[in-house]
């Protein structure tokens, strides 16, 4: 699936995957392709950047560390990100309650 | 990995290994702190190395594994066009955070350089050369909000400013190359008002406050300068 598709939604499904605990870029991107059953295989390229605005604008936090004689950067929830987290999660299941009644069959009410 | 600076052996590092080729792809289409820069590479190696190494569990060649894992993260140029606006915010951060700093320590040596040879704006007047003394205030003027715009837009409040100008990604360098450029002006008039306060030769002068404070101001001049064509040389690659 296209990053596209993704448009507004990718820094909450970034947030969600760091909800357990840090998770560098790699194991981000895998836990979103997983996750997803494989419908979100986003391109590094999409996701590190994303990872980076997302840190600038202090709802994560990355760390360094040397993993197999190379450096790693580790991302973890702050808690402004923990709290945008709950919000992004709320206005999400409101809007998909809302649309899944708007397109899910159900009958109409009628006209007037 | 910093531009145009590769040595011998890290090129034949680039030539040998299609990782470390992809990577000084990158590399040289990203412009930023060299740090930020290379924080990047370090960050991207990683990645592309543990996709390879997933694809040679899952029983490719190391050969089709790597070319894998390059597919996977795109083009080198989509890529570092991806990472073009966090890096323009970084470098106009820095610009901001540096002439926030070293502002006040500026207005004070020339505070100084006024209070000790009691200079005319230090007696509330403004004769002959100190009549430009406003067009500084004016620079001033633009160069307090433009800090200010460009710090919060580059960091946390970035996100609450939301909106247009939360998104438009040309806003923080276009903002911090203002406030360099202001800053510019301000040492400009006080040097070039202080050069005809020294022709005029009117009273007796301490030299030694004068000249810190055009030395501060010199300085600033060469350092705001440089940062406001930095901020304004990426601002056109975002555009």
């Amino acid at each position: 699936m296209r990053a596209e598709v993704l448009k507004g939604h990718l820094d909450a499904l970034l947030l969600a995957t760091l909800q357990d605990g840090p998770r560098h870029g790699y194991a981000i991107k895998e836990a979103l392709r997983a996750g997803s059953g494989g419908r979100f295989d986003l391109p590094g390229g999409t996701v590190y950047p994303a990872l980076h605005r997302l840190e600038r604008a202090g709802l994560i936090r990355g760390s360094w560390s040397v993993v197999n004689g190379r450096r790693r950067r580790s991302y973890q929830l702050t808690p402004s990100g923990q709290r945008a987290l709950s919000q992004e999660r709320s206005s999400w299941q409101d809007f998909s309650t809302a649309v899944t009644a708007l397109l899910g069959g159900e009958p109409w009410p009628a006209a007037t | 990995m910093a531009r145009g600076n590769v040595s011998r052996s890290q090129q034949r590092s680039v030539d040998r290994d299609p990782v470390e080729g992809y990577l000084a792809a990158v590399a040289a289409r990203l412009a930023g702190p060299p740090a930020a820069r290379a924080a990047i590479t370090d960050e991207l190696r990683d990645g592309l190395l543990e996709t390879l190494k997933t694809h040679c569990t899952q029983g490719s060649s190391p050969q089709e594994a790597t070319a894998t894992a390059i597919e996977e993260f795109g083009d080198p140029a989509t890529v570092a066009a991806a990472f073009a606006p966090e890096l323009a915010a970084v470098q106009a951060r820095r610009v901001a955070l540096a002439l926030l700093a070293t502002g006040p320590l500026v207005g004070l040596t020339w505070i100084a350089a006024a209070a000790v040879n009691a200079l005319p704006p230090w007696r509330h007047q403004l004769p002959g050369p100190w009549i430009a003394l406003p067009l500084a205030g004016l620079a001033l003027v633009i160069a307090c909000p433009a800090l200010g715009l460009t710090v919060a837009a580059t960091g946390r409040l970035g996100r609450r400013l939301g909106g247009r100008l939360g998104r438009r990604v040309t806003f923080p360098p276009t903002c911090a190359a203002v406030a360099g450029l202001a800053a510019v002006l301000v040492d400009v008039t006080l040097l070039a008002i202080m050069c005809g306060h020294a022709l005029t030769g009117s009273g007796s002068t301490t030299w030694a406050p004068v000249g810190l404070a055009a030395c501060a101001s010199l300085a600033r001049v060469a350092l705001a300068g440089r940062a406001a064509r930095r901020c304004l040389t990426t601002r056109a690659t975002l555009t």
